[in-house]
């Protein structure tokens, strides 16, 4: 009867047995990640269930992340296969109004800009010995945008897939900060003053429905590893564009994504158990993702200026800094910024333009990136 | 040991194809918009 008594307490008692210090940190980490998301505002969205996920995985013993778990059965049936970041890019294609940069195409050009830091983190990340996959999985965190960063590292380099994840998002919300400091110290005041006009010629319906088409194609032919990607941005953008289904669009930019970003969230989250997560690669991952957005910021700024000196002063430089793929905080920072230089200064839909030109040009960085790895024979 | 030559490869012909392929499409855009306006114009 005791014996019976003990066995049994101590079956309630295994799971604080099991606890060790990586799990512990990690719950901690975990926390960290819902107060960020709830009290501070960073990525909510992603944070909460992430966060939630790494709580989870942490418990010892709760066999979410076994063979046959619920978290496990996510993770393969929606990270391994691609599918939940390809569903989140048709809802942002559904979101985003490629208008502002149709109106003014040129700005695609500081979208490839914004994408430096991308291939000069992955030499970085090469000559500290990181493998060539493992590399171009870090160089993506300097698109800031996660799901091609999840996209990439979830096929290429699965074992990095929390740190790129969680270090995507991480600097994605933190764009305001890491960007401004950047801005202001590459440009003069008279450049941070420089007006915008309003962008007077209007984009015919024929030309929006058009665009996600032919961007397909083009990038498609010349990155074909990128098809999934571009192509599921651009047919949710087609959806948006042609209205003839605008359920479809609905659904993929609210119940879809909405749903989507929870199972992708926690199942990220689940990839954060203390053992697998606690090495010093973590922090050196997280340390060139850094890089690569303020490496990203520093070509995007460099090449406004660049554009500025061919347009004869028509360019704020300030919108370079835009031509990443976090959108639409990036563009609001050069709104921002601007503003506080010059008052009636109206940066947003230019900024818009280079921003988007952001979200095409890291998707294409991506596909490049893999395909040009796959022609070298190296996938 | 890390394959240098493969390194700038990719980020040479990376970095070049990204803004390959975005000048292709900025020409793209320019070129469908005016062939745009010409059919309009004629059908009007």
């Amino acid at each position: 009867m005791i014996e019976a008594i003990v066995h049994g307490l101590h079956g309630l008692l295994a799971g604080f047995l099991h606890m060790s210090l990586p799990n512990v940190l990690m719950i901690g980490g975990g926390l960290l990640l819902l107060y960020l998301g709830i009290k501070k505002g960073f990525e909510p969205l992603l944070f909460v269930p992430i966060g939630f996920g790494a709580v989870l995985v942490n418990i010892p013993l709760g066999g979410l992340m076994e063979e046959g778990g619920i978290l496990r059965t996510f993770y393969d049936a929606g990270v391994m296969t691609e599918i939940f970041p390809l569903l989140i890019f048709v809802g942002i294609g559904a979101m985003t109004d490629f208008g502002p940069l149709l109106e003014n195409p040129k700005l695609l050009l500081l979208g490839a800009a914004g994408q430096f830091g991308i291939f000069l983190t992955l030499l970085l990340a090469l000559a500290l010995g990181f493998s060539k996959l493992d590399a171009v999985s870090i160089g993506i965190i300097g698109a800031c945008d996660g799901p091609t960063a999840i996209y990439v590292s979830s096929q290429y380099a699965p074992h990095l897939l929390g740190a790129v994840s969680v270090a995507a998002y991480s600097y994605m919300s933190l764009v305001p900060i890491i960007q401004p400091p950047i801005m202001k110290f590459l440009t003069t005041h008279e450049e941070r003053t420089i007006k915008m006009g309003v962008v007077r010629s209007s984009v015919s319906r024929t030309t929006k429905i058009l665009f996600p088409i032919l961007t397909t194609i083009i990038a498609g032919l010349i990155a074909p590893m990128g098809v999934p990607l571009i192509g599921m941005i651009m047919l949710g953008n087609l959806m948006r564009e042609c209205g003839a289904v605008s359920r479809l669009t609905k659904a993929s930019e609210n119940e879809i994504a909405n749903v989507v970003t929870l199972l992708l969230g926690i199942t990220i989250g689940a990839t954060m158990e203390g053992h697998a997560f606690l090495k010093p690669q973590t922090l050196v991952v997280f340390g060139l993702g850094f890089v690569a957005i303020c490496l990203d910021t520093v070509a995007g700024v460099a090449f406004g200026k660049l554009m500025k000196v061919f347009t004869r002063g028509r360019i704020n430089p300030l919108i370079g800094a835009a031509g990443i793929s976090a959108y639409p905080m990036a563009a609001r920072v050069a709104q921002i910024e601007g503003q506080k230089y010059n008052r009636k200064n109206y940066l947003l839909m230019h900024a818009m333009g280079a921003n988007t030109g952001g979200q095409i040009g890291s998707v294409m960085a991506a596909a490049v990136m893999l395909s040009v790895l796959k022609g070298m024979g190296n996938i | 040991m890390i394959d240098w030559g493969l390194a700038v490869k990719i980020c040479f012909f990376g970095l070049s194809a990204v803004f390959g392929s975005l000048a292709l499409l900025i020409g793209a855009i320019y070129a469908f918009e005016k062939i745009l306006k010409i059919l309009e114009k004629r059908l009007n």
